[in-house]
């Protein structure tokens, strides 16, 4: 079948996407796409306050999917994995969103799904306390993240943070975050 | 006193110390790629510097769209211990941060360095648009 890019343009449209990306992410390319956030944001007007959170939950959203594929780049997934990113901004009734998703070892999924799950029945002030904590703990040499990119992500959120998780095969899946700003 | 400039690019800051105000001033947005190997140099000359008996430091932080993202955020906590350690053995430090008045996110951040640390630390509201 062919690839009908208006059929593409409709469907992203019609889920209220604004910008998105879909391919192996660069920090090059994080820049260029975080530059086209801030000024479609400013053009529409958004609040320096919106046009922040929702810059702020991109760049920790690209950077988590960037930091895994470094993190597995030389295991047996890393190509498949690095290939495997997406990230769309868009506008719904509920506001503004930003969802990526990936590919990821079902190894990892345990322990991802379990961070999330405490997270989802935390509220601010408890969000808060979990950040700081998390500042506070001595950083392993090596390390590409603070861990504290999800618990940002669910600070500035305007709902509980959504994921799925699609199992693909035996080795991996395909795991989504939507963040409501 | 050794000097300390960096040039500020997309995704990280200009770092400079202006050795006659003892100043030194990060200016700039900071999400690079890896933030923990950005801000090393930083840290270790601050390190140097304060290692000199009765430094004075002042640290001015801007940022233009004053974003940090999590792990630049981890480093300059890293680098504010260091100030409150050298203010808590009376060395004479103070923090001044810098912010868009029109952006409460980027106040409450400032405000969530200051909670935890007895350093003088100001928060000065700036009005980018008139700039």
């Amino acid at each position: 079948m062919e690839l009908n890019l208006l059929e593409l343009q409709k469907v992203l449209q019609s889920y209220g996407v604004l910008i998105n990306f879909s391919g192996r992410f660069t920090q090059a390319v994080i820049e260029e796409l975080g530059d086209a956030v801030q000024k479609y944001l400013e053009t529409e007007a958004a609040s320096k306050n919106n046009t922040f959170n929702v810059f702020s939950v991109f760049i920790e959203q690209t950077q988590n999917i960037k930091n895994y594929e470094t993190q597995k780049a030389s295991s047996l997934l890393g190509e498949r994995i690095a290939n495997s990113g997406i990230v769309a901004i868009g506008k719904s009734e509920a506001g503004y969103f930003v969802s990526s998703g990936n590919v990821i070892d079902n190894m990892d999924l345990g322990a991802l799904a379990m961070r999330l799950d405490e997270m989802a029945n935390l509220d601010k002030a408890a969000l808060k306390k979990l950040y700081k904590e998390q500042m506070k703990k001595v950083i392993t040499p090596g390390s590409t993240g603070a861990g504290l990119g999800l618990i940002d992500m669910a600070r500035r959120a305007s709902r509980p943070l959504d994921y799925s998780i699609v199992k693909l095969d035996e080795s991996t899946s395909f795991f989504t975050l939507k963040v409501y700003v | 006193m050794s000097n300390l400039y960096i040039e500020q690019t997309k995704s990280t800051p200009r770092i400079q110390f202006e050795a006659d105000s003892n100043k030194l001033r990060i200016e700039g947005q900071s999400y690079p790629e890896n933030a923990f190997k950005f801000y090393e140099p930083v840290l270790d000359w601050i390190d140097d510097h304060l290692h000199q008996p009765s430094q004075e430091m002042v640290l001015e932080i801007f940022f233009h769209m004053p974003y940090i993202n999590t792990s630049s955020s981890k480093c300059v906590m890293m680098l504010l211990e260091k100030l409150e350690n050298a203010h808590l053995a009376g060395q004479n430090v103070t923090v001044r941060w810098y912010y868009d008045k029109e952006n409460e996110a980027a106040l409450e951040c400032a405000e969530e360095f200051k909670e935890d640390l007895t350093v003088p630390f100001k928060i000065y509201p700036v009005d980018e648009d008139n700039e």
